[in-house]
């Protein structure tokens, strides 16, 4: 039987069709927050140039802090915007980061080993709260992170050798070797381009990771959880795993804080702390990975601006919460992202 | 010609402005204006604000006005180091000072060692400031937890000696260690300690401990529970029948002018050792209090207090130091005596504690009393600040 | 024997008992939360702000002179038309979204904390307490119970009673239950379910008002009250099943026994941890809870 799919094209050995890149709406949508997070960075570094050139200190600390809570907010629209899970104790992993790095500084001011200790941790961390809290979604979820984050806070508020309620003091200023030269955690500009180069890193490799086939199972899960196991994904792994990834990137986010402000203090792992981050996400745009980096300027500047006006800056952020979840539900990316898409998806074709 | 005239304009200004520029001297104030912690906050603020005043219409320090800049630190001692990095290097503050708690104090204390200016706090009673915490930056014009239970021990064994003493304290850093601190002196002094009990912050049920409570059969109960927590452990005590035939003693943030009202009639007898008081008879506390109820309607509390001598603090240092700069000034405050409403304090060079005369009040009808008094020397304690 | 005696009579009953009050305020507390989540599937953040506003306007409407007793009503009365209009304005537009559970968590998230600062601007940061309604205290067997509190119990157990009757036996009840268990269906047979829906969810906050007049006395008033019983009712509300009356009941009345117990054994700081134990436990065991949803057992 003649193959009747077989066509003259194909027997020629020489011209292979060309690769047809996947051109669905995730890969878009990300390519769109590469492009986004590509504006925010060129800002970020006028910002600097601009910073270093007056002499300033203190908006570059503040900027570098509002990066730190960036990529602690990026790890929870890991969960919230991929995996649709949402975390209300979350602080949890970014204030076992801050513990750890302040803890080892302390003893050997090594950039390197602070890091590498808090990604040992915070994976065996992640990995085992991880197996109890992903036995549970939706609201369920939300109140177990909850509460062992409150636990967890309380145990650290307590116990003496962490520094108790008064937190950790007295963390050296650190010199971090990057090969091609040394900067020191106290220099405003070097430490802020260093933080963003940092940050920049973890939204890239949480970009990767998602627009893989196993972001896809995420994406998947948030749509629909119970149809995935139906297509073969076990929905166990994924979540654990993305679970582990959300913990790992907080923490590593949390370690950089004792650098820039010299302690560690248990308040990092209250709920307030989990809050805003929850915040920034919504105010930047869910799902989106830039919206993360956004929001946490946004609401840092309004902080620190309302916070100087009135005492009563929690009900401002308040209704502007409310205000964002009734009638901007996608967040401020979620609206300007289909335009970038619209722009890139017009050139591509 | 018209360039000569200018240029010659030009230089003259150059010449005058140095004398006309009386800048003011800035002092920034991180203090927690919303939270938990705003009453407090608030009473830092008039005490300042009122000071402040006084001595800018006496031609403020060395000629210069002194203003007064808050940020609000919500008790958060990330918010606080935030808020102090700004006052330092965009404001440019010479002084800072208002934190609350123990955290903020310290952390801020390590913020102005890297700018090199310098602070105190007017609130803060957690020894480890000016004793295993100290900082070369940090002043202390407050009186410390050691300086009140050494007064309110001492009183406290005049009114019962070889007293059965129950300890109750809420579980964390500050509330053990006041209990360990109280219960070491009152041991030393004869008394004898039959119960100790911490409850958990916040915690709404204070009847769980009753039964302990009232199988120790205590003569004294010590408690060092602040805020809304002693107004459910003293009213629940009340409704429970346990305040009859016990004295109530506690450490100064336990009954104060903010929970007072809400505990009502059971802080009947409540005795603590402070460093102020309303009550406290010289003239010049009888002035202060009336100016400040005056302004602000409310009668001032140690907070208050404290933080209007501080400003007082600050201008003898400069004066003396001639000068702003922080080496000088820091020089000039240690060993400096200055008055205050309270008497005269002085702030000690080996670990920058001020020393002053210790009070014990007692509530009678509603309002604190002055029941007794310890001279400074005898409250003070051992300089155990080893860094400077 | 004699120490055994001893031991319940002094230590064991006594703490029983007051486990007892607080297991039923904690219950009051917990009823509105579980209706409301039973009948909406909404989470309700900012359950225990409305706790607090109800304690606020106990202690505002009591030193303006109103007594106690008409306190109970009047309270209640006037957070029906609050939760009405909170339901109404802010949680209808969000419910008809897809990811609804995860929007009307974070709006009432926000809705809590802007009713808390409101809270600390009108009635500052200072703690406040209305005076006990009842006073003195009965003598049970050599141990001291203030009246307050078994007045506390006997009402609030004759509330959760009312409540689980107008639920399960009456007319309106039957309305409630139909619409949470099939919108649709009930709504095409003619009940008016965006009416039910928000007079639940107003229900559910008066519930919590009248909890605030009642406890205001013990527990005292201040801004970040609405914080105390937050977290213990959602686990009362968890580990009884959400939507489910006879579970908060039980759940409520059992936790409060466990930790009252409990703190007799080891350090009262770890009774949290118990709790949370038990409610992690109970979710991984069994996910609805001991006793299921309310339109559904």
């Amino acid at each position: 039987m003649r193959n009747i799919t077989a066509s003259p094209a194909s027997s020629a050995p020489a011209a292979a069709p060309a690769a047809i890149p996947v051109r669905d709406q995730l890969g878009l949508q990300m390519r769109a927050s590469h492009v986004l997070m590509a504006v925010f960075v060129v800002a970020a570094v006028a910002f600097a140039a601009i910073g270093a050139a007056i002499g300033d200190t203190f908006f570059l600390r503040l900027a570098t802090e509002a990066l730190i809570f960036a990529g602690f907010a990026l790890s929870v629209d890991i969960l919230l915007g991929f995996t649709g899970l949402l975390s209300l104790g979350h602080a949890l992993y970014f204030g076992f980061g801050a513990y750890v790095s302040a803890l080892v500084l302390k003893e050997t001011p090594s950039f390197w080993l602070a890091i590498g200790a808090v990604l040992a941790s915070s994976l065996v961390a992640g990995f085992i709260t991880g197996l109890v809290a992903n036995r549970v979604r939706g609201v369920y979820f939300a109140l177990v992170t909850f509460g062992l984050a409150q636990v967890v806070a309380k145990a650290v508020y307590n116990t003496r050798e962490l520094g108790a309620s008064d937190g950790l003091i007295g963390v050296p200023i650190v010199p971090i070797n990057l090969g091609v030269g040394t900067l020191m955690s106290n220099a405003p500009a070097a430490f802020f381009l260093f933080t963003l180069g940092f940050v920049v890193v973890l939204y890239l490799i949480a970009a990767y990771l998602l627009e893989t086939p196993f972001g896809r199972i995420l994406v998947a899960l948030r749509a629909n959880e119970s149809r995935v196991p139906f297509l073969g994904y076990s929905t166990r792994s994924a979540r654990l795993a993305a679970y582990v990834l959300a913990s790992v990137i907080a923490a590593l986010s949390g370690a950089l804080y004792p650098m820039l402000r010299g302690f560690v203090s248990p308040e990092l792992l209250f709920f307030s702390t989990s809050g805003n981050a929850v915040i920034t996400v919504v105010v930047g745009g869910v799902g989106t990975l830039a919206g993360a980096f956004y929001g946490s300027i946004i609401l840092t500047v309004l902080k620190s601006v309302i916070g100087t006006m009135t005492e009563h800056h929690l009900i401002v952020i308040g209704l502007l919460f409310i205000g964002t979840v009734i009638f901007l539900p996608k967040g401020l990316m979620g609206v300007v992202r289909p335009w970038v898409m619209r722009l890139l998806g017009r050139r591509a074709s | 010609m018209t360039k000569i005239v200018l240029a010659g304009l030009l230089a003259t200004t150059v010449f005058t402005a140095p004398a006309l520029a009386a800048d003011p001297i800035k002092i920034g104030v991180v203090t927690p204006l919303s939270g938990t912690y705003a009453p407090i906050g608030q009473q830092v603020r008039w005490g300042l604000e009122l000071a402040t005043k006084e001595v800018n219409a006496a031609g403020g320090i060395m000629g210069r006005q002194v203003q007064l800049l808050f940020e609000d630190e919500e008790a958060n001692p990330a918010v606080a180091v935030q808020k102090a990095d700004k006052l330092f290097e965009v404001q440019k503050v010479d002084f800072l000072t208002g934190t609350v708690n123990s955290g903020s104090t310290l952390a801020v204390g390590q913020t102005a060692e890297r700018a090199g200016k310098l602070i105190a706090t007017t609130v803060s009673f957690a020894d480890s400031i000016t004793t295993d915490k100290c900082s070369p930056n940090v002043f202390r014009v407050n009186a410390r937890a050691g300086q009140q239970s050494a007064a309110l021990a001492a009183w406290v064994v005049k009114q019962k000696p070889k007293a059965k003493v129950f300890l109750l304290g809420p579980d964390y850093e500050m509330g053990r260690s006041t209990v360990a601190t109280f219960k070491k002196r009152v041991e030393g002094l004869g008394a004898t300690p039959v119960g100790e009990v911490f409850a958990p912050l916040d915690s709404k049920d204070y009847t769980q401990y009753f039964g302990q409570l009232r199988q120790a059969r205590p003569e004294v109960l010590y408690t060092s529970t602040a805020g809304n927590d002693t107004v459910r452990l003293l009213t629940q005590m009340q409704d429970f029948g346990l305040l009859s035939n016990l004295l109530v003693v506690g450490a100064s943030g336990t009954v104060t002018s903010q929970n007072i009202s809400a505990i009502g009639a059971a802080a009947e007898g409540f005795g603590t050792g402070v460093g102020y008081s309303t009550q406290i008879d010289n003239p010049a506390n009888k002035k202060f209090v009336a100016d400040f109820k005056a302004a602000n309607k409310i009668d001032p509390d140690l907070y208050g207090a404290d933080s209007y001598g501080l400003i007082y603090f600050y201008k003898a240092a400069v004066e003396k130091a001639q000068s702003t700069d922080t080496d000088k000034v820091r020089a000039a405050m240690r060993d400096l005596s200055w008055d205050t409403p309270q008497g005269k304090k002085t702030m000690r060079a080996g670990d920058h504690q001020a020393i002053q005369p210790m009070y014990v009040v007692q509530v009678s009808g509603g309002a604190f009393k002055v029941v007794d008094q310890v001279a400074g020397e005898d409250a003070i304690g051992p300089d155990e600040c080893a860094r400077f | 024997m004699t120490a055994f005696l001893d031991y319940f009579q002094f230590v064991l009953a006594p703490q029983m008992i007051t486990g007892l009050s607080l297991g039923v305020a904690v219950v009051l507390v917990a009823l509105g939360l579980t209706i409301i989540f039973g009948l909406l599937d909404v989470i309700n953040m900012a359950h225990g702000e409305f706790y607090a506003v109800g304690a606020y306007l106990a202690l505002s409407l009591g030193f303006a002179g109103v007594s106690f007793w008409l306190l109970l009503i009047i309270v209640p009365a006037v957070m029906l038309p609050l939760g009405y209009i909170v339901e109404r304005g802010l949680i209808q537009r969000v419910f008809n979204k897809p990811d609804r559970h995860v929007t009307t968590l974070l709006l009432t998230f926000g809705l809590g904390l802007v009713v808390e600062d409101v809270l600390k601007v009108i009635f500052g940061g200072n703690t406040q307490r209305p005076p006990t309604p009842i006073s003195g205290a009965i003598d049970i067997m050599g141990v001291l119970l203030p009246n307050y509190r078994l007045f506390l119990i006997l009402f609030g157990l004759a509330v959760i009673a009312a409540v689980a009757l107008v639920v399960n036996r009456t007319r309106l009840g039957a309305v409630v239950r139909a619409a949470a268990f099939d919108r649709n269906m009930a709504a095409s047979l003619g009940v008016p379910v965006s009416q039910v829906y928000a007079g639940t969810f107003a229900f559910g906050v008066a519930l919590a008002g009248l909890a605030g007049v009642l406890l205001a006395p013990v527990f005292s008033v201040f801004p970040t009250m609405g914080r105390d019983f937050i977290f213990l009712a959602f686990t009362v509300v968890i580990v009884g099943g959400m939507g489910s009356i006879m579970g908060t009941v039980v759940a409520g009345l059992l936790l409060t026994q466990v930790q009252a117990l409990s703190s007799l054994i080891v350090s009262p700081v770890w009774s949290d941890p118990i709790l949370f134990s038990i409610m992690v436990l109970m979710l991984v065991v069994r996910p609805q809870g001991l006793f299921g949803r309310l339109g559904h057992a």
